[in-house]
């Protein structure tokens, strides 16, 4: 049960989340933007061509009635000039050269009668007469000469000649520049400001969710107790956080049930098997005949044998519901190690059987020392038990990604290939084996409570091989 | 020595008061932590030992209270319980000690023997022990026998002298292994009596009045008759 909680940097969930936000977010604003650029460009047409079509009506009406004489060409031009002042969307930082306005009377058969504006008819009445601008309904045009198109309204006075206003959309298009440029400057800021939101307020949520995960990570076998952070808010992460607790709860209590149904196993079957024993080791010290003696002591010695294998098989049953409760101290293995071959050493020997332990150096565990005693007896038991005559046992013990890994080899006939594939069964035994078929099961209980991995085949060269890990304190 | 013994179970009751006076202690028994608590409260004892599942009661819970008024003699604690408990690990380093069932009644009198004797006040540590003419010299790590000095391995001569303060007394191999190898096990396979016959060769070879005898089904004994 390794907790990976490295930085998941570019790859986390709250770096994707915001991009696809931040990528939805730039589309939707700059959608927005351009409805609104055509929205403010087409207002501003409609305020200039209303501009255009009252004005070109007034200034009909002034070259209507105003006399043709020498007099006509400057009223009407004061007149021209005086609209002009008054031009919508003007620009206040715009200089007095009136070059944005013009005005332009042609007789029926297009011959310009008067002129008011920047330079000469001749380039406006070309463009005119090009773009065809159709009467009281204005129209673009383009003169040369100049960059910026400009609109045109007209109308045909009673005297059968017609009569142009012009107003260069410089102003319009200035503003609307503007507001371009405006958009662009600020659009990537927004940008920036809506990714920087919703990848902090999404990193604050998987933040929660980490937490969540980590403290479910370290809610190990033994240690249920524990429970994943949880927050007062009724949102998802909340949500998830009370449901992973409730279920927690639901595990403790079930652990905590088969737990009471093995101490009360336990502690049902252990009274009457003390009172028994009690029994049997008063009728041992009463004189007694010796076949008498015999059968009592027989008894006690199947007694202790019982007990063993009940403890042996309650353990290997809450080892298999990881529910195997560990009380934890530091342990040096390599010490133990020695000290048990120190004790089974003699009666190795006593078989011939050779035993040797390579170590190089000192690795210390976090584990249940009772547990592991009896984890490391049971193996040498095994040895024992089923090695003959002339046999060698080889322990490696070495420290090797984070655990301490215990190789146990022995030159013997190995494992039976029926046993192989459930060694670590319970009840599962070599044909010749007199033991009770808890051993190897016992000794996966208790590497898998302490978190580590077990594994057993025979060699290549015949004879058994189980290595198991333990985690490094 | 006057002992007291809290014990629910009738017939562990009756075996533990007559094997303990067999063993020549005074023995007050109890059957709840109610009794117990007025006995002691009577009687000053040198040991208690106390059944962990009693009726009324915890027995840590008793032992706790009992220690809460006064009591101060050691207790030896017996757990039908499977894993000992961190209440129980923290009495034991107190100075009181535990025994799950079953168990051997010859580790039964050790313990208590021993409990009794850490809270006694202590006489100067022998730096020699002696038996017939076995002797041990604590210091130099040397045993002899008859003035032969016996060739022992730095373990076999720790077992020899775990059996020689126990002398007379029986040892069982879990007695064994829990003191000489530090180890609370129950191999199913014949260890301790290999380093038993081991020693033996050495102790008593050479046609030597034997002292280490074989008490079966029950254990290990070093005594001159």
């Amino acid at each position: 049960m390794s907790s990976e909680t490295a930085k998941p940097g570019m790859r986390s969930a709250a770096w994707r989340i915001s991009l696809w936000a931040t990528l939805a977010f730039a589309c939707g604003t700059m959608l927005v933007f351009v409805f609104l650029h055509r929205f403010v460009a087409d207002d501003i047409q409609r305020r200039s061509d209303a501009w255009l079509s009252g004005e070109v009506e007034v200034l009909g009406d002034v070259a209507e009635q105003t006399p043709r004489n020498a007099l006509y060409d400057r009223v009407v031009g004061e007149i021209a000039e005086l609209a002009s002042k008054e031009i919508p969307n003007k620009l206040l930082s715009e200089t007095s050269s009136n070059n944005s306005v013009f005005f332009l009377q042609t007789s029926g058969n297009g011959t310009p009668i008067l002129w008011v504006g920047a330079g000469t008819a001749a380039p406006f009445l070309r463009a005119i007469q090009k773009a065809g601008v159709p009467e009281n309904r204005p129209a673009d045009i383009r003169v040369e000469g100049f960059t910026v198109p400009f609109r045109v309204a007209s109308i045909r006075i009673q005297d059968g000649s017609l009569i142009y206003l012009g107003l260069s959309e410089r102003d319009e298009l200035r503003v609307l520049r503007k507001l371009r440029i405006r958009f662009i400057l600020l659009w990537p800021l927004l940008v920036l400001l809506g990714f920087a939101i919703v990848f902090f307020t999404t990193r604050r949520m998987l933040n929660r969710v980490q937490r969540i995960t980590e403290a479910a990570s370290h809610i190990g076998h033994s240690d249920l107790t524990a429970r994943v952070p949880s927050s007062a808010r009724n949102d998802e992460v909340g949500h998830l956080s009370r449901t992973l607790n409730h279920m927690l709860d639901r595990i403790e209590s079930s652990m905590h049930q088969l737990h009471t149904i093995t101490d009360s196993l336990a502690h049902d079957l252990r009274s009457p098997l003390t009172a028994i024993r009690g029994k049997l080791e008063m009728s041992l010290s009463a004189p007694t005949h010796g076949e008498q003696a015999e059968a009592v002591v027989a008894a006690i010695e199947e007694l202790d044998r019982l007990t063993e294998f009940l403890n042996t098989s309650l353990d290997v049953a809450e080892g298999k519901a990881d529910a195997l409760r560990l009380s934890r101290s530091d342990i040096q293995l390599d010490e133990l190690l020695k000290v048990m071959i120190d004790l089974y050493e003699p009666s190795m020997s006593e078989k011939d059987v050779r035993v040797s332990l390579r170590c190089s150096a000192p690795i210390r565990i976090h584990a249940d020392a009772a547990l592991i005693h009896r984890m490391i007896a049971n193996l040498f038991d095994n040895e024992l038990k089923h090695l003959p005559a002339h046999c060698t046992v080889t322990l490696q013990l070495e420290s090797r990604k984070g655990a301490a890994w215990l190789t146990l080899e022995d030159d013997g006939p190995g494992f039976a290939p029926e046993v192989i594939p459930h060694m670590f069964e319970r009840r599962v035994k070599g044909r010749k084996s007199s033991g009770h078929g808890l051993g190897l099961a016992f000794v996966e209980a208790v590497v898998r409570a302490h978190g580590g991995t077990v594994a057993g085949s025979n060699r290549e060269s015949g004879g058994a091989h189980i290595t198991l890990s333990l985690p490094l304190s | 020595m006057r002992l007291l013994v809290v014990e629910d179970e009738h017939d562990i009751r009756v075996f533990l008061r007559n094997s303990l006076t067999e063993a020549g202690f005074q023995v007050d028994v109890a059957a709840d932590g109610k009794g117990a608590e007025r006995l002691a409260l009577d009687a000053p004892y040198d040991a208690l030992i106390v059944d962990l599942g009693l009726p009324d009661m915890d027995g840590i819970n008793l032992i706790l209270r009992l220690r809460q008024i006064g009591l101060a003699a050691p207790v030896l604690i017996l757990s039908a319980r499977r894993s000992v408990d961190d209440r129980v690990r923290g009495l034991e380093q107190g100075g009181d000690d535990y025994l799950t069932k079953p168990f051997a009644l010859a580790e039964l009198l050790a313990r208590l023997r021993n409990l009794i004797k850490r809270n006694a006040p202590t006489a100067n540590e022998a730096t020699r022990l002696r038996m017939l003419d076995l002797e041990l010299d604590l210091l130099r790590r040397e045993a002899t026998r008859a003035g032969q000095v016996l060739q022992l391995t730095p373990q076999e001569f720790v077992l020899l002298e775990y059996l020689c303060r126990n002398a007379g007394r029986v040892v069982t191999r879990s007695m064994i292994l829990d003191k000489v190898w530090g180890m609370r096990i129950q191999p199913d396979t014949n260890v301790v009596d290999v380093h038993i016959y081991r020693l033996r060769g050495k102790v008593d070879g050479r046609g030597q009045h034997p002292l280490i005898k074989t008490l079966r089904g029950v254990g290990y004994v070093l005594r001159d008759r």
